[in-house]
């Protein structure tokens, strides 16, 4: 179809937006997302006005400052005294382009008074800081999880539906026993033997492995079925017949059918492993505080009192929908150019 | 005096009693339905008159495990069983005094180690049964049985030697300690009389433990509480029903209890919880976090949230104090160096912002802790104690004293060093599943930041925390909280005394590691035989002071006990001792949809 | 014949290998049931150890088994520490609740998604496809807690049904159809939440193999022999395309049982989910196993339903 490319660029091009974002974060963020404020938890997303009470019009966007409210502790109000203009390439909390280069410089900002465009969370961080900063930890370590998994899970499960007999067996039940055990146990254990102060890296490379290696069995079955479907295939055949070797079939023949559900996997695995790490948290072996990660953020979503009282909790989810959207469409256009457009239904 | 004199003397002086005072009629009389020969000597209750029938709905935050008093540890089969049993004397939660419960009186010798508890006549288990004096032996051959380990023996063990029994008639009965006991009669609430009809066979099998599990029918279990086993259906609810033997009325004479039938239902998560009772599924809801009551204050309808003020439960940060030895590594064994001075520990409390943990984690409904007595606790604090605000000079003085510096680390930050230049640095334990003590470890991160010192919570799975602080002690500091069960000192002795075993920053010592250490046990025993308040409240006060002296628990906050109720609920007096709502549960009644309006 | 018994004999393997691994994991986790009691300041060390010795915690695990296989034989399936119970009859009652659930819901899941996944796959590219599409995105991203807690939210703003549990105070008293109609409506939140959360897996998964199954070349043929439209979609395409979906089935039986845990736990369901999560915070050892027992069983029959299913639908697979 003469869309379908035009349509994957554009895909691409938003994601390669949306990482980047995401990727200098640091630069968009226009506070460090550790900083507490303990006299503003809970603040609203502030509002940014260009017309201040008397009329007039500004150029320079500008935003009230927010005071709490007499007598309340997570009401606010407007302080219409106080505006507070919003400039642009400020110099703001240090940071690390990369992680490597030292940088001040910020997107936007408000000098030396705060503007929590997202609002904040219980601690009085900025949540935008924490969702830019938490995004760069969350998608590295999705994108690393589900990639393992499937893998792990491609390499086993086509190996097992080609080849058949003892080791589809074997593969098949060591699947079912990997789904079967209580993996909790067994995370308990490994945390007891790491020692308790884990640098971040080490403490984000473990949580990538653990999903990672846990969640293999899934794609593994799937993709055994369709392996085992795909070997009787007829081109199949007559590459045996010509005296291909199992690995030159795996690869050329085997593999090729496999494609779409690899992707459709790969298209939600990533969300699911992001979120497996709510779970993760609670077991002691997800991103420890204060460092933010998108799982961290979510964890809190789960009382009744933040879903009801303060909804820009939720905006971390709603952060992450134009990324799945993303990889949806990604996915879908790597294997476009078929459906029933296609054969004119 | 021989205990036989004593006992003589005793029998003439209740002859005497009887003979004076037995033709006025003190108490009412027992209804005509019941088929006793005794009348039953009702306790009359003095709190307001309510009226009969209806059925209040609660939930509970997890299944209880067991209506056998023997093997309940948990929160929530004691609050069920609380509600079908009955103690000879009983802690008024209110005024946080004892009070007659099956017993109507007690004295206590002169030497303090005889008490003598008179039984109410008359009295039925639930399912009609006469309980006397027999069953009161029973009950506590049974807590004392070394082959059961009930968890009621160690209450019972008193200078070292377990509480002896002995029948004199069939409504008296005589326990002995070893030693005098400053608050022998607080002893004995929440010991439920166990019925010997019932429980004596399946005792002498051996075979008492595993009599009593929820699915027990409600013909085979029996108790004096004012309400019995209706029907238990797994994973959802259990139903109780009023016990029509129950030996309480109220000042017009009705028999308590009013309700015709509680049921709990099994309600896992808090803010299902919180949602059943705002669609007014549920009639009561207790034990309520901050953020989920000021939820339901505002959307107040048909139903009342009340602040019962500060609980007794007490949140500290302690540090890993134990002797470790050999076991531990030089990094470890440099950490305890810091947490051993002293004045590392009072630096650390001085920079501790509790207002803010106050304000944050519990939106101001609570109250900051310098001790381990809260403001719940109407008697026992030491009111000396200075309340010292928040102030990072004098952390900085103490460290300075103690001989750390600061120094320009990496990122630009001043931060801490010890005598031997390395950064002062250690991991803050937490339980991942309590969200309240979680916040607190990250707001003391976050002060300790400002005095240079790089701590990282660590949020574990319960259990492992318990296994590391208890077990392994390999950890370095821990932000956990305890709950007293009683407002007296005695309820969390083992958390003072180096010997016992829930004092956390150094567990079980066989001798007291340090001289204030010592000191405390020594002031613990003292107030433990103690006649007089004066006198416990004296050594208690001076235990206190240690405390804040030594600083080996760093005392946070508590929160308030924060409840609700629908309006038609009568006779709700929410208090701070447990169980928050249904102390009263005889008292509790349902009011019309026109009574309320005149509340 | 020969293939089921090997495959029977596998599963007996299978399970007693299962048993052993769980008897491994759990002695790797810190921590024994009896540990949150030496946090109450009442109970003594003795009498701790008192009762770990009456329970046989700190056994060695050869003996622990051991008593736990005779225990199996006697149909009890070991003994819970927290409730004084044997093991058999604490699960069988939440597993039967459990079973209620997520029956219905994967029957549901599954009507609803293969066809929304066939009509996405017909008309893709197309708004419909972007709609379908869309909302999987939004839905795989909204986490199941936030899901179930705004459905709650909804039913208690509404009260058009009940808040969670599975049956009315008071229910036991009412005539056996008014019974049922308070289960069903009891029914609705969690059956709602867990189709919701099934969907955009499912979905996606239909609409890729089905579009996939479009492009080959006998469906094609089929259209220029006049095979109409819906006739073309269902045997055909769907059938070309049932192999991921076979292997997606098998996961859902495997999951009757344990894929239902965060529902039943914010809707107060009560079922094995809540039971076995709490069984294992509090190292409850022998619930747990058989817990995963339990679910082994699940997981085993679902995978040999799938394979047998595969065989079947697949005639390229039989050829073995």
């Amino acid at each position: 179809m003469k869309n379908a490319p035009r349509k994957q660029r554009l895909v691409v091009m938003l994601l390669v937006l949306l990482h980047g974002i995401v990727l200098v974060g640091g630069f968009v963020a226009p506070y460090d997302p550790i900083r507490q404020d303990r006299e503003r938890p809970y603040a609203p997303p502030a509002r940014i006005h260009f017309v201040d009470g008397q009329g007039k019009l500004h150029l320079r966007p500008f935003a009230y400052a927010q005071r709490l409210r007499e007598g309340s502790f997570d009401q606010y109000q407007d302080d219409h005294a106080t505006p507070i203009p919003l400039k642009f390439f400020v110099s703001g909390a240090s940071y690390r382009v990369f992680g490597i280069i030292p940088a001040k410089t910020h997107l936007f900002g408000a000098d030396e008074e705060t503007v929590n465009l997202l609002g904040t969370d219980g601690y009085g961080r900025d949540l935008l800081s924490r969702i830019l900063y938490g995004g760069q930890i969350s998608l590295l370590a999705g994108l690393l999880a589900a990639s393992v998994s499937l893998l792990v899970g491609t390499i086993v499960g086509s190996a097992s539906g080609y080849l058949g007999g003892w080791t589809d067996s074997i593969a098949m039940r060591l699947a079912e026993l990997c789904l079967a055990l209580p993996w909790l146990y067994l995370l308990f254990g490994v945390r007891a033997f790491l020692p308790l102060l884990v640098s971040p890296v080490k403490a984000f490379l473990i949580v990538v492995m653990t999903i990672g290696v846990l969640g293999w069995a899934r794609p593994a079955r799937l993709v055994r079925g369709v392996a085992l479907s795909a070997k009787e295939r007829d081109f199949v055949r007559a590459a045996r017949g010509f005296g291909a070797s199992n690995s030159y079939i795996l690869r050329r023949h085997i593999l090729p059918q496999t494609k779409s559900v690899i992707l459709t996997q790969a298209a939600i695995l990533i969300p699911q492993y992001i979120l497996a790490e709510v779970t993760l948290s609670f077991l002691g072996l997800g991103i420890p505080e204060p460092a933010p990660s998108w799982g961290n953020l979510l964890s809190s979503l789960q009382q009744y009192s933040v879903l009801s009282s303060y909804w820009w909790m939720y905006l971390p989810a709603m952060a992450m929908v134009p990324f799945f959207f993303g990889y949806l469409a990604l996915s879908g256009t790597l294997q476009e150019g078929r459906g029933a457009a296609k054969i004119g239904l | 005096m021989t205990p036989k004199c004593l006992h003589a003397i005793r029998r003439a002086a209740w002859l005497g009693v009887v003979l004076v005072f037995g033709h006025f009629p003190r108490l009412v009389e027992a209804f005509p339905q019941s088929p006793q020969t005794t009348k039953t000597e009702f306790l009359v209750s003095r709190e307001a008159v309510g009226k009969r029938g209806g059925r209040l709905v609660l939930s509970l935050r997890a299944e209880p495990k067991t209506l056998n008093p023997i093997i309940a540890v948990d929160a929530p089969s004691r609050e069920v069983i609380g509600v079908m049993q009955a103690d000879l004397i009983h802690i008024n939660r209110s005024s946080q005094l004892t009070e007659p419960g099956l017993a109507k009186s007690c004295k206590v010798s002169k030497d303090g180690l005889e008490y003598s508890v008179e039984l109410r006549r008359g009295l039925q288990f639930s399912d009609g049964k006469p309980m006397d004096a027999d069953d009161v032996l029973f009950t506590f051959r049974v807590y004392l049985d070394e082959a059961i380990h009930a968890p009621q023996r160690d209450l019972l063990i008193v200078g070292g030697k377990p509480i002896e029994v002995r029948k004199v008639d069939a409504y008296h009965v005589v326990f002995r300690m070893a030693k005098p006991y400053g608050v022998g009669d607080r002893l004995f609430d929440g010991l439920a009389i166990l019925p010997r009809h019932l429980l004596e066979k399946p005792y002498q099998e051996g075979k008492l433990a595993q009599f009593g599990g929820l699915s027990v029918s409600p013909a085979e279990w029996a108790g004096l509480g004012p309400f019995r086993l209706k029907e238990y259906v797994a994973g959802q609810r259990i139903v109780l029903e009023r016990n029509p033997y129950y030996w309480k009325t109220d000042s017009n004479g009705s028999q308590l209890p009013y309700l015709d039938e509680i049921v709990f239902l099994f309600v896992p998560s808090a803010d299902a919880q919180v949602l059943r009772f705002q669609s007014g599924e549920t009639d009561i809801v207790t034990r309520l976090g901050a953020e989920n009551f000021s939820v339901l204050s505002r959307q107040a309808r048909g139903y009342s949230m009340t602040d019962a003020g500060p609980g007794l439960e007490y949140n500290f940060l302690f540090f890993n104090l134990n002797d470790t030895g050999a076991k531990s590594s030089p990094e470890a064994a440099r950490r305890q160096e810091w947490f051993r001075d002293v004045r590392f520990r009072q630096a650390i409390s001085a920079v501790v912002d509790r207002q803010a943990i106050v304000r944050l984690v519990y939106q101001g409904r609570g109250a900051a802790l310098w001790g381990p007595v809260t403001p719940g606790n109407k008697r026992w604090a030491n009111t000396e104690i200075k309340h010292s605000a928040r102030s990072l000079d004098r952390a900085r003085d103490l460290l300075r004293q103690a001989g750390f510096f600061w120094k320009d680390g990496s990122g630009g930050d001043q931060m801490l060093f010890d005598q031997h230049s390395s950064p002062v640095e250690f991991s803050i334990l937490t339980s991942a599943s309590n969200a309240d003590r979680t916040k607190m470890a990250t707001l003391i991160a976050d002060d300790l930041k400002q005095l240079g010192i790089r701590a990282q919570v660590v949020p574990l799975e319960f259990r492992s925390l318990l296994d590391r602080v208890n077990q392994t002690k390999d950890y370095d500091a821990c932000v956990l909280g305890l709950a007293s069960f009683d407002a007296d000192p005695n309820s969390d002795i083992n958390v003072w005394l180096s010997s016992g075993g829930t004092h956390l920053c150094n567990p079980s010592q066989a001798r007291p590691a340090t001289s204030w250490e010592a000191e405390i046990d020594q002031l613990m025993e003292q107030q433990l035989v103690a006649k007089s308040f004066e006198e416990r409240k004296k050594s208690y006060d001076r235990v206190q002071q240690i405390l804040d002296e030594n600083q080996p628990f760093i005392f946070l906050a508590t929160p308030d006990i924060l409840v609700g109720a629908k309006d038609n609920v009568g006779n709700f007096q929410p208090t701070v001792l447990e169980s928050y709502a249904l102390w009263n549960v005889e008292n509790l009644f349902l009011r019309n949809a026109s009574e309320i309006g005149g509340k | 014949m020969r293939y089921l018994l090997r495959r029977f004999l596998h599963a007996a393997l299978l399970l007693a290998g299962a048993s052993v691994l769980a008897f491994l994991f759990t002695s790797l986790a810190p921590g024994n049931y009896f540990d949150e009691m030496r946090l109450n300041p009442q109970i003594s060390s003795e009498t701790l150890a008192a009762l770990k010795a009456h329970y046989d915690i700190d056994k060695p695990l050869a003996v622990r088994y051991a008593v736990w296989l005779k225990s199996v034989a006697h149909g009890e399936m070991g003994y819970s520490f927290a409730y004084n119970a044997p093991v058999a009859p604490l699960l069988a009652v939440r597993a039967r609740n459990t079973l209620l659930l997520t029956i219905i819901s994967t029957l549901l899941a599954w009507c609803i998604a293969l066809p929304l996944g066939v009509w996405s796959a017909e008309h893709s590219g197309r708004w419909v496809d972007r709609v379908v599409t869309g909302s999987s995105a939004f839905l795989l991203v909204i986490p199941d807690i936030a899901l179930g807690l705004g459905l709650l939210i909804f039913a208690v703003k509404t009260r058009w049904l009940p808040t969670g549990g599975m049956a009315s105070v008071g229910s036991e008293g009412m005539p056996f159809g008014a019974q049922l109609w308070d289960l069903l409506r009891h029914m609705v939140l969690p059956v709602a939440i867990l189709v919701l959360g099934a969907q955009p897996i499912l979905v996606r998964h239909v609409r890729s193999a089905v579009a996939e199954a479009l492009e080959q070349g006998f469906v094609r043929a089929a259209v220029a022999h006049g095979v109409p439209r819906q006739r073309l979609l269902w045997r055909y395409a769907l059938r070309a395309a049932a192999n991921p979906l076979i292997s997606l089935f098998g996961f859902s039986i495997g999951a009757l049982l344990s894929g239902s845990l965060l529902v039943e736990v914010i809707t107060s369901w009560p079922g094995l989910g809540p039971f076995l999560l709490e069984a294992i915070l509090a190292r409850d050892l022998y619930v747990v196993i058989g817990g995963v027992l339990l679910s082994t069983v699940f997981l085993v029959g679902g995978n040999f339903i799938a394979d047998v299913l595969l065989f079947w639908a697949d005639p390229r697979i039989r050829t073995e």
